[in-house]
């Protein structure tokens, strides 16, 4: 087992493995760039190291200055969290060159379905569903026009090294390709490094459902079962669960079969997830495989009672599979629900800054991954994921149950989150009717204007500023502070106290 | 003590008075009498006939943050803003015309240059903040006035970024 890991990444994730690896006994290393020396995750490390400025290109991104880190501390794995160079083939073979161990899969694999155009074509040739669209990235801009006419609008622009819907974008018509296939592009450039895009046919209201992999180094694949996460904004995860609604045991069955004969044709190691559309007759497509940790991780772990992280660890030290497939099952329902950085009366824009007050949600099956604090900063320069809330409960009722009084008892004051919004989508009748499909919010929340504040409320929230005001006039005099612009009769009398010397 | 607050671009006037050990409120129409403590520094606890009342707190500048029966409230002294608040009527024509970012981010691309015609919901720019792209649009037919910043700039919220005119 290794004694020391360096951690390549930020944010609740960083923290999540630094626990694991502390649970294991294993030294942790953080890496943060400048913009992050008061994060989470260099408090949790054992050993923190400045890797560069807050643009992550110069830091979270930057290869050399990460290996070199690992070097220095003596760092015998890294394991790269999602996100930034998680799903980086070239990052896992400079790795592999430099004798440190990537807790992720080869590059081999890495490159074969980080490449979305090629895992296409050999999960055709394998046999499995794919959704209909290009097999090839055109040289050309013009190319797209064509290839756009013959798979039929809508078309969905996809990133060839995507995932967690960057560079994503629906066509309807031929007038606004060009201008969404240039959006995509720089978007894609900006958040992988390659702005490579391929056009797909658009399912419409399909439901996302994925399959947790576990391969280890000896060719053992089991899988853990589904994760539904259909509920989502711009093409991006928001709330997840499993089991899903939508499945069936013989279905289950036969997307899991079919998620460990993609692992094996990819020839693929550690965890991994394969994500499928299924559209309304439940025929399902295989949509990419997604080469990481997943930020929904945990409601698999809660249900299957297995550490995914640690599993990744052992598996990246070489250890065999503890189980088989035969003995993986799932008990009771779990629903995580992703807490942005971002404002769901505007456009979901996201809101940086700092987090003046943040109180967490506690109960029996309520777990809360989180990678702020009361007093630390939202740079603008990072994905806004802020934590997440998982909960579990033997049934899907009683678990949005837990779910809608966990986040009634989560506060986070000074920058706009995602809470309120997830409240109201997880109280949502057509959700508690399992109709989840990714066009949930466009149907369901367009225009959402929030919840209407009751009069009580405000009346508390004026009360509530004034006691602030006067309690605030009369500490700063007991502080000698001057308060300025309001006139205070406290100010004018000076120094004083209620009851006199005694 | 007469304190004036805005939520959600609403004056309110409350008049907030310790007598002995409880408080009296009042909004002009209403008075009631509270009991109210900081149970921690960001926490207060208000007790109102009876009834329990859990409100979190915490300040910014000449902003509050509060969060209390499960909803949201920013509330804005008027000292500071109180003169561009009476305006507000005045500024919002304005603010059509002055087209500002929606969030802190930094200046991807300037979609179109100055003196150009541009119709209602043209993109002008692309500003991004935390990996997403954000496509700011015109809300008016009419043309460029004044571009203020250029591809590769930092903005901080409500920083303007192009100024439009009417051809009128």
């Amino acid at each position: 087992m290794f004694k020391k890991i360096l951690i390549a990444n930020r944010g609740e994730i960083a923290v999540r493995v630094i626990k694991a690896c502390q649970e294991m006994g294993i030294s942790t290393v953080a890496v943060y760039s400048e913009a992050d020396r008061e994060s989470l995750h260099v408090q949790l490390a054992d050993e923190a190291f400045c890797i560069g400025p807050p643009p992550a290109v110069d830091s979270y991104l930057h290869m050399e200055s990460i290996i070199q880190t690992a070097h220095q501390s003596g760092a015998e794995a890294i394991h790269p969290g999602y996100g930034f160079l998680a799903e980086n083939a070239e990052f896992a073979r400079f790795c592999e060159k430099e004798n440190i161990v990537f807790v992720g899969p080869n590059s081999k694999a890495l490159r074969l379905v980080g490449d979305k155009v090629r895992s296409r074509q050999t999960m055709e040739k394998a046999g499995v569903p794919i959704i209909p669209g290009m097999k090839t990235i055109p040289k050309e801009l013009s190319e797209f026009n064509s290839e756009a006419g013959k798979i039929g609008y809508p078309v969905m622009i996809k990133a060839s090294a995507g995932g967690g819907g960057k560079g994503m974008r629906i066509v309807h018509s031929p007038k606004d390709l060009k201008s969404a296939l240039e959006a995509g592009m720089r978007e894609a450039k900006s958040a992988f490094g390659d702005e490579s895009v391929y056009l797909e046919k658009f399912i419409e209201e399909p439901r996302h459902v994925e399959f947790q992999v576990l391969a280890d180094n000896h060719g053992h694949v089991v899988h853990l079962f589904e994760r539904e996460c259909s509920i989502q904004r711009r093409h991006q995860k928001i709330v997840e669960e499993t089991p899903s609604q939508a499945l069936n045991p013989k279905l289950r069955t036969l997307m899991g079969e079919t998620a460990i004969k993609v692992m094996q044709v990819s020839g693929y190691n550690n965890a991994g997830t394969v994500e499928f559309l299924l559209d309304k007759d439940r025929n399902f497509y295989f949509l990419e495989v997604n080469a990481r940790l997943q930020v929904e991780h945990p409601v698999t772990e809660l249900t299957t009672g297995v550490d995914l992280v640690r599993q990744q660890i052992m598996i990246a030290s070489g250890e065999k599979l503890p189980f088989q497939q035969e003995q993986m099952s799932q008990r009771g329902h779990s629903i995580e629900c992703r807490i942005y950085a971002e404002d769901p009366l505007n456009n979901f824009l996201p809101s940086s800054g700092k987090v003046l007050f943040l109180k967490e949600p506690k109960g029996p099956g309520v777990r809360h991954d989180c990678g702020v604090y009361s007093g630390s900063n939202v740079p603008i320069y990072y994905d806004p994921i802020l934590a997440k809330l998982i909960v579990w409960a033997e049934d899907r009722t009683a678990a949005c149950q837990k779910m809608v009084t966990a986040l009634d008892d989560y506060v986070i004051l000074g920058i706009k989150t995602t809470i309120d919004f997830l409240k109201e989508v997880i109280a949502h009748p057509q959700f508690a009717a399992g109709k989840t499909t990714t066009s949930f919010i466009e149907k369901n929340f367009d225009g959402w204007q929030g919840k209407t504040k009751t009069e009580e409320s405000l009346r508390l929230a004026l009360v509530a500023s004034a006691f602030d005001n006067f309690s605030q006039a009369y500490s700063s005099v007991n502080k000698g502070a001057v308060r300025k612009e309001v006139y205070s009769p406290w100010q004018a009398l000076g120094r004083w106290r209620i009851g006199g010397e005694k | 003590m007469e304190y004036e607050f805005i939520i959600d671009d609403r004056l309110h006037k409350i008049s907030f008075d310790k007598k002995e050990n409880v408080f009296v409120i009042s909004d002009g129409e209403k008075t009631i009498e509270a009991n109210i403590h900081f149970i921690s520094s960001n926490a207060l606890s208000i007790l109102i006939e009876g009834q329990s009342h859990l409100v979190y707190l915490a300040r910014e500048g000449d902003k509050k943050y509060l969060s209390l029966q499960g909803q949201a409230f920013t509330v804005q002294e008027p000292s500071a803003e109180g003169k561009s608040f009476v305006d507000k009527e005045e500024r919002s024509q304005q603010d059509e015309l002055l087209v500002r970012a929606p969030m802190p981010g930094k200046v991807i691309k300037i979609n179109v240059s100055e003196k150009e015609e541009v119709r209602k919901n043209q993109t002008l720019a692309i500003v991004e903040a935390m990996k997403m792209e954000n496509e700011i649009k015109s809300t008016i037919e009419g043309y460029v006035k004044k571009i203020f910043v250029s591809a590769g700039d930092l903005v901080g919220s409500e920083n303007p970024i192009i100024e439009l005119g009417t051809r009128d």
